[in-house]
């Protein structure tokens, strides 16, 4: 039987295949900003077939820019943030419907977000800006992108203030090849968040959004992640 | 608190978010008597053409034509010709309460009661589910947004109210809650909020938001529950009331 530690490793590296692309916009874009090149055009660049390959566990990803970076002032002036943010196709989505190909993320058509004064002090976006390291948030239901249950993984780009890219991968699209390692794994196993909120469980009693009471783990390398097992953990 | 990111906007595309099933235009012509009357699209303001409402609602051109004049005839815009023309939303001082009546009039008590029922459902579920699962940090950030949201007008406080009860979906961590909710809201969010016209219905619905922000701060599953319920009947009775108030002077 493969030990918890493997496991976690195995994991780790799967998060790591998405932190490398993850590294690879980031440093397209920061050349594009030193050279002053057409970011949206760049970015649409790297992402495009990277959001079109058939089965693909992210749903989207791009560059955000820090309050101050879109041409267009936001309400009574405010610093306004650039989007340069495509969503991959999309199955019967409410907000947009079917697609086949790329699309941009169009928030004037998302005004019932409205009530979200601030995107930068959204967790996806303040936590990497303030730590100015790469950072997973949710897993969460994110309503402003394709309204599924989604993890956004997000790291800092340029000097402090000037962005983050990020990627959103799709909980039930990376949940089986959690699930295939997890089950490696004598008994049941739960990928969770450091908070002990579970991504992904092997247990029958799994409750969607729950999480583990009193746990302990095994760290996955290279994230804020854990692997409880059933051994040290009666809830899962 | 930084204000929205972009251009002043209400809960607009929830206004112009496509239609399915039959009387579109009347379905048209609804959705924009509601956000005229709740003040999402402003007295002198020009509506989108023809052929953009068409396009926004998904129908055809002439649907989208009946429904403007459908809109006229109640005396909600006026259509201007020429280079600078289109129908603008008029301003006139009775006309709220004229169109009001109109808009209430054209939907039943059943159908009111029941758009309250549903939503009440939706959100009560939400809420006891967010009560079981919030974490501390999901509970804080809720509660410092609803510190901060403006619910000194109507228009401020039902894009706020709209929000705030997707808020609860989203922190059900159930994908298809968030789903329903926003289409939910994109049909009927609009009159829902009517009342919040009315400031001590702004004041008692946000006494209530507050009530289940601290019920799911304590993770009280039976308070966020009945509060939901309790918000929610406020918004339905106001219209009820309002709908035989009406009726009866007429």
């Amino acid at each position: 039987m493969t030990t918890t530690q493997e496991t976690a490793e195995r994991i780790g590296a799967l998060f790591n295949e998405h932190f490398s692309m993850l590294d690879a916009l980031r440093t397209q874009v920061e050349g594009g900003m030193e050279r002053g090149a057409d970011l949206d055009a760049l970015v649409l660049g790297f992402v495009q077939p990277r959001l079109m390959i058939e089965g693909a566990t992210v749903a989207g990803a791009g560059y955000i820019g820090g309050p101050g970076s879109s041409p267009t002032p936001g309400v009574g002036g405010a610093k306004a943030m650039h989007f340069a943010w495509w969503l991959g196709p999309l199955a019967e989505n409410p907000l947009s419907g079917t697609t086949t190909e790329v699309t941009r993320l169009d928030l004037a058509a998302r005004e019932y977000a409205d009530y979200l004064r601030d995107f930068s002090s959204l967790e996806w976006y303040s936590v990497p800006e303030s730590t100015g390291a790469r950072h997973i948030t949710g897993p969460y239901v994110d309503h402003l992108c394709t309204c599924d249950y989604m993890l956004t993984l997000t790291t800092p780009v340029g000097a402090r203030g000037a962005g983050i890219v990020g990627l959103d991968i799709l909980v039930r699209k990376i949940e089986p090849q959690i699930l295939r390692l997890l089950r490696a794994i004598d008994g049941p196993a739960a990928l969770a968040t450091a908070g002990g909120r579970i991504i992904a469980s092997t247990a029958d009693d799994w409750d969607l959004g729950s999480s583990l009471k009193q746990f302990s783990g095994c760290p996955v390398p290279g994230t804020t992640l854990v692997v409880a097992t059933g051994e040290n953990n009666h809830s899962i | 608190m930084t204000q929205s990111p972009s251009t002043p906007r209400g809960p607009r595309s929830a206004v112009f978010t496509p239609l399915d099933g039959a009387t579109r235009s009347l379905q048209v012509a609804r959705r924009l008597t509601d956000a005229i009357l709740l003040g999402v699209i402003s007295p002198g303001e020009r509506l989108p053409t023809e052929a953009e409402l068409a396009q926004r609602f998904g129908v055809a051109l002439v649907t989208a034509r009946e429904a403007l004049s459908e809109i006229r005839r109640a005396g909600l815009v006026e259509t201007r010709r020429g280079r600078d023309g289109g129908s603008f939303v008029l301003a006139s001082s009775d006309t709220p309460t004229q169109v009001l009546t109109a808009r209430l009039r054209g939907i039943s008590r059943i159908e009111l009661a029941d758009v309250g029922t549903y939503e009440a459902t939706l959100c009560a579920g939400a809420a006891e589910r967010a009560a079981e699962l919030a974490s501390g940090e999901e509970a804080t950030r809720l509660a410092d947004w609803l510190a901060d949201a403006d619910f000194t007008t109507a228009r401020t406080a039902a894009r706020n109210q709209g929000g705030f009860l997707l808020e609860l979906a989203v922190i059900s961590q159930s994908p298809r809650l968030v789903r329903e909710q926003i289409r939910f809201q994109a049909e009927f969010g609009q009159l829902l909020w009517l009342g919040l016209g009315e400031q001590a219905i702004r004041h008692e619905v946000y006494g209530c938001n507050e009530t289940i922000v601290a019920a799911i701060s304590a993770g009280d599953i039976d308070l966020a529950r009945s509060t939901v319920r309790r918000l929610l009947k406020t918004l339905t009775t106001w219209l009820l009331k309002t709908k035989e108030r009406l009726e009866r002077a007429a």
